[in-house]
């Protein structure tokens, strides 16, 4: 039997579950204290939340959120688009020899914004996303926890990586694929039958 | 079965229900007993003894009273643990019940533990107050002890100082201020299958805080402490920075201000002075100035009238030669007039024919106009009379009898009315009138002087008869007369048609006459002008040169007016002026600013030399002094300028030299400060550096403290990674660093190490430090981690994951130890960590067999409980298993019994299990 949960200790019970319950990310740069909080009675949280049928995760990188396996299509385009512009910010970035794992470092202002919808601008406009719209989608990105505005820039959170995972495993099953590719044309060496010479 | 030291046995007597319990610790246990049984409860006495703090005990849920009530229900309750020591041999450690709220004691006694020490000839166990005394005499000497006073011997922090007692120092720690910690894990190594992930992190933090710093670093204090002072001048700065044309005007009107009191200093004395001689030199000068003015005033009176008196002769010149001009003029018209006429005989002769002429003619006037005398009266007379009757007949003319006779008669009526009241009436022949003279007599003695007619009353009064009756001689007279009259009428008529043509003869005639007479005056005239024509001449010359005389006197006139006029003004302007300044003077006299404070004094105040001419003159004091007024009461104006925008600029933020001094040192320092403000910002610049490198300090600590944990937590993991756990190949702690926290505090620190090495110029040329994006964001997550957790300490910057990974499969790394494998691993990973930790803590050169407890045991097969029981030894512990059934890896198998409602563990009961291989050595 599971140790009650005494309501006393979690003083931040309801500023955590409106926080996510709309779908944001607690990261705990951005919000430390509540961050202290929820470390601090995180067993006690986990409990509670997943009583009233939450599953709350916790990275130890510094962010937790609810996870759901159902969202809404309008979700699902925010998260599409989320996941397109940071895709072409991790590629711009990564060209420019800056290392993906300080991504938290990074200044996001509208002149990298410019340069990165310069070099992606197919592929972003193919999902109709302007120069404009990726203002927007730093915006909605503040707005779920992703990143956090910083004196007119932006700054990218712990909680993108969860994107960065996602990112890895697309690679490693790219990798995977041509490595496929490679074992199967490996072992569909042309058999030396004496026939098939050249005429 | 070698003794080693360490504990020995566990005995409870009537504690925790247990009547009688005695349980080996000397090797691994299988403790067996149902569920509920009270396993848990006989290893938990032990906290009694080895962790004695009640606030680190734990018990689980049940309280603290029902706790101390369990385990000591009364004062023959006893804990009690043997223990064997190097230096001190056996020792029993003893905790007993004092009855009284269930308290309790500790006392310790050199000897082994034998349990019918304890006993009383009646079987019964001796009771806390005759304890020392029961002991004594079984030659046991009991000391007894406080318990913060059984902590600090058993847990070596001192010895023992009292005669013969027993050094029971226990845990011997490499470091005394471990035992705190020492004693937490201990508490844990009771229930380790309740060691979580988040003790095992803080129980190593505590394990190796020797490397970190001693308390959470207030990075927020610690910031604001270190730039307090650099805050503080950069705000002074910035308000100097802001306020600069505020401080250009200071500068601008405070030296002003300086040059005016110079000015005003050095001109004082000789305004002064003046002033003294300024009454005298007014009297004078008014007086001369009056005098003068008078002086030109009558000169130009006596040229005005000598002006005068020229226009008048000019006049009378012009007069003169213009009237001799007419003369001259008028004789020649008259010679002209008379060019056909030699002599004045001629027109005497004219005249005289010209007379003739009219005399005759007006003689044929006059007859034609004589008339009789009575002709004349009676004309007069008719005349009269005629007038009266046209007079009546005017005042009657709208309501006369005729009128109203015509109003109310017929015409023909009225026309007969008329001629019956006519004055032919009374002319009537007899045969055209009939008379009753009786009737009528009678009638007109009726009414006197009215007449009734029928229909008509006349009132006679007033009225004139228009008959009266004459002779016929008067009548044929009359009529001779008249006729006469008509005769003469009719030659009048015929004379007055001949009167107009007599007359007109006469007046031509008057006309002829009386031009000859003229033409007679003016040939004398011109006689007269010709007699006199050259004295004329002459006299006209004269005139002329007299008034060309005149005219040029006349025009210097002008010249000498003007300048007259001119020197006058200036004397009266003059006049004024020196009025003016009188007044001016006067008043300026009167409204001395500088004759109190502050001007009074303003010789001993800062100010400019002046170096300009300050000499007064008599002339300019006016001038010169109202300047000087000017100037006493701009300085007034200056102080309260300045003042005023001293405290704008305080306002603002320039608050450094408020107190410094007087306000015009305050000036020149806030004017000082704005000439160094390139100089300041450099300053400000180093001081940011420096407190940079001040506030990194104590990261560098709390950042070297990470690295020393990791370094440690490696160390660590060699220890635990000794022990194959079960399945696991890998199996370690990795302290998984909070990569934001610690980028924050190395961007500081290298800024620090930046700014130290000599590099900075050049990086910082760009930018301050306090405004370099980076570092103010490195900043705030520090501050804002440490506001959160009341500080930053090592333990923040990481978060502990246990690295598991079986045998031919890629590691994982698991926030939760639980979580990380199976049940018996966990386990096996828990006590290997839990062990380890103590171990750690431990000096190893006086290495003493403590106890470890593992409840749920079945859950382990026998392979891991063996290893489990091996890692234990290894660390120096006595493995206890707990569970309902007995364990044969174990080297004791001690069952719990219940008899009349106790639970009771004997020695007898005791199995030692011992495998073929060890029996057979």
């Amino acid at each position: 039997m599971s140790e009650p949960v005494d309501l006393e200790k979690l003083p931040r019970l309801s500023e955590l579950f409106r926080f996510f319950s709309a779908g944001k990310h607690l990261n705990r740069v951005s919000e430390p204290v509540l961050w202290a909080e929820l470390e601090a009675q995180q067993s006690a949280y986990e409990a509670l939340f997943s009583a009233l049928g939450y599953e709350l995760r916790v990275d130890a990188r510094g962010f937790a959120w609810f996870q759901t396996q159902e969202s809404s299509s309008a979700v699902n385009r925010v998260t599409r688009h989320l996941a397109l512009l940071f895709m072409t910010l991790f590629d711009y970035q990564a060209d420019a020899g800056l290392p993906l794992v300080q991504f938290e470092q990074w200044v996001i202002d509208h002149r990298l914004l410019d340069t990165v919808h310069e070099h992606h601008q197919e592929v972003l406009e193919a999902e109709e996303l302007d120069r404009h719209a990726l203002t927007g989608i730093m915006e909605r990105a503040v707005n779920y926890g992703f990143a956090m505005n910083d004196n007119g820039a932006w700054r990218l959170l712990p909680a993108v990586h969860r994107y960065v995972e996602h990112f890895e495993e697309l690679a490693a099953q790219v990798d995977s694929s041509e490595d496929w590719l490679l074992d199967t044309t490996q072992t569909q060496e042309p058999t030396d039958a004496g026939e098939g010479t050249e005429s | 079965m070698s003794i080693q030291h360490g504990f020995q046995r566990l005995v409870l007597l009537g504690s925790a229900g247990y009547q009688r319990a005695e349980l080996p610790l000397d090797d691994s246990v299988s403790l067996v007993a149902p569920n509920n049984a009270g396993k848990t409860s006989l290893i938990n006495a032990l906290q009694f003894l080895l962790i004695i703090n009640q606030k680190r005990m734990d018990f689980g849920a049940h309280e603290w009273d029902k706790t101390r009530r369990f385990y000591f229900p009364d004062n023959s309750a006893y804990i009690l643990l043997e223990v064997s020591l190097p230096e001190s041999g056996t020792l029993v450690l003893g905790c007993v019940g004092k009855g009284v709220g269930h308290e309790y004691e500790y006392f310790v006694y050199a000897g082994s533990l034998d349990v019918e020490d304890f006993r009383l000839e009646d079987g019964s166990l001796v009771a806390q107050p005759q304890l020392s005394e029961h002991m004594a005499a079984r030659k046991r000497l009991v000391h007894t002890y406080s318990s913060s006073d059984f902590t600090d011997l058993l847990y070596g922090r001192r010895r023992s100082g009292r005669g013969h007692a027993p050094d029971f120092r226990v845990f011997r720690l490499e470091n005394a201020q471990d035992a705190e910690v020492y004693q937490k894990v201990l508490t844990r190594t009771l229930r380790l299958d309740r060691l979580t992930s988040g003790e095992v992190k803080n129980y190593l933090l505590q394990i190796f805080k020797r490397d970190q710093p001693d308390a959470g670093i207030n990075f927020k204090n610690e910031w604001e402490n270190a730039f307090k002072d650099v805050n503080l001048a950069r705000a002074y700065y910035q308000a100097a920075l802001n306020q600069q044309q505020t401080i250009d005007e200071l500068e601008q009107r405070q030296e002003e201000r300086l040059s005016l009191r110079g000015k005003v200093v050095a001109q004082r004395p000789g305004i002064d002075e003046v002033l003294q001689h300024w009454e005298n030199h007014y009297q004078t000068r008014h007086q001369a100035l009056t005098r003068q003015q008078s002086e030109l005033e009558q000169t130009l009176g006596e040229l005005q009238n000598h002006h005068g008196e020229l226009r008048v002769q000019r006049e009378k010149l012009s007069g003169q030669i213009e009237a001799l001009a007419q003369q001259g003029r008028r004789q020649a018209e008259l010679e002209q007039h008379f060019a056909l006429i030699n002599a004045r005989g001629e027109l005497e002769q004219r005249w005289e024919e010209a007379r003739r002429a009219r005399d005759e003619q007006l003689t044929l006037v006059n007859n034609l106009n004589g008339r009789e005398l009575a002709t004349i009266d009676r004309d007069i007379a008719d005349n009269h009379r005629q007038q009266k009757d046209i007079q009546r007949e005017l005042a009657t003319l709208h309501d006369n009898l005729y009128q109203a006779l015509a109003a109310v008669l017929e015409p023909a009526q009225l026309e007969r009315l008329n001629r019956a009241l006519s004055e032919q009436v009374m002319t009537l022949p007899s045969q055209r009138f009939e008379l009753d003279k009786q009737s009528l007599r009678e009638w007109l003695e009726q009414g006197d002087e009215r007449l009734d007619l029928p229909g008509l009353i006349l009132e006679l009064n007033e009225l004139e008869g228009v008959f009266s009756q004459r002779s016929e001689q008067e009548l044929r007279q009359r009529l001779t007369e008249l006729e006469q009259q008509a005769q003469r009428l009719a030659d009048q008529r015929e004379a007055g048609q001949a009167m107009a043509r007599t007359k007109q003869d006469l007046e031509s005639r008057e006309k002829a006459l009386k031009a000859i007479e003229r033409d007679l005056e003016v040939w004398d005239e011109m006689a007269r002008l010709q007699a006199g024509a050259s004295e004329r001449e002459q006299a006209l010359t004269e005139a002329r040169q007299a008034q060309e005389r005149t005219e040029k006197e006349l025009s210097g006139f002008q010249q000498r007016f003007q300048g007259l006029n001119r020197e006058i003004a200036e004397t009266a302007e003059a006049v004024r002026e020196l009025e003016r300044q009188y007044e001016q003077i006067d008043r300026l006299r009167h409204q001395r600013p500088d004759q109190r404070e502050p001007l009074l004094s303003l010789a001993e105040q800062s100010h400019h030399s002046w170096l300009a001419e300050s000499a007064v003159t008599l002339e300019s004091l006016a001038e010169v002094f109202e300047r000087y007024q000017q100037d006493c009461r701009r300085i007034l104006e200056l102080d309260r300028l300045i003042h005023q925008t001293l405290v704008e600029l305080r306002s603002g933020g320039l608050t450094k030299h408020q107190n410094c001094g007087s306000e015009e040192e305050e000036v020149g320092r806030i004017v000082d400060f704005r000439h160094q403000l390139s100089k300041e910002a450099e300053s400000l610049e180093r001081m940011a550096r420096s407190a940079v490198v001040t506030v990194t300090s104590s990261l560098r600590d709390l950042h070297g403290g990470l690295l020393s944990f990791e370094k440690r937590i490696s160390e660590f993991n060699r220890l635990i990674g000794r022990r194959q756990l079960s399945d696991l190949e890998t199996f370690r702690i990795s302290p998984k660093r909070q990569l934001g926290l610690v980028w924050a505090i190395e961007k500081l620190v290298d800024t620090a190490e930046t700014v130290s090495s000599g590099e900075s110029f050049e990086i910082f040329s760009q930018g301050s430090v306090l405004d370099d994006q980076d570092l103010d964001w490195a900043r705030r997550i520090l501050v804002e981690e440490g506001d959160a957790r009341s500080g930053l300490r090592v333990g923040d910057l990481f978060q502990l994951q246990f690295v598991v990974g079986k045998k031919g499969a890629e590691p994982e790394s698991f926030d939760d130890i639980d979580s990380a494998a199976s049940n018996g691993t966990v386990l096996m990973a828990k006590l290997v960590t839990g062990l380890a930790m103590l171990y750690q803590m431990q000096d190893q050169r006086h290495g003493v067999r403590a106890v470890c407890y593992l409840d749920e045991a079945l859950a382990l097969d026998a392979d891991n409980q063996r290893s489990l029981i091996d890692a234990a030894s290894e660390f120096g512990f006595s493995l206890i298993f707990a569970s309902p059934a007995p364990l044969t890896t174990a080297r004791y198998c001690v069952p719990i019994q219940e008899r009349d409602g106790f639970n009771h563990i004997s020695r007898r009961s005791w199995q030692i299990l011992e495998s073929l291989e060890e029996a057979a050595e």
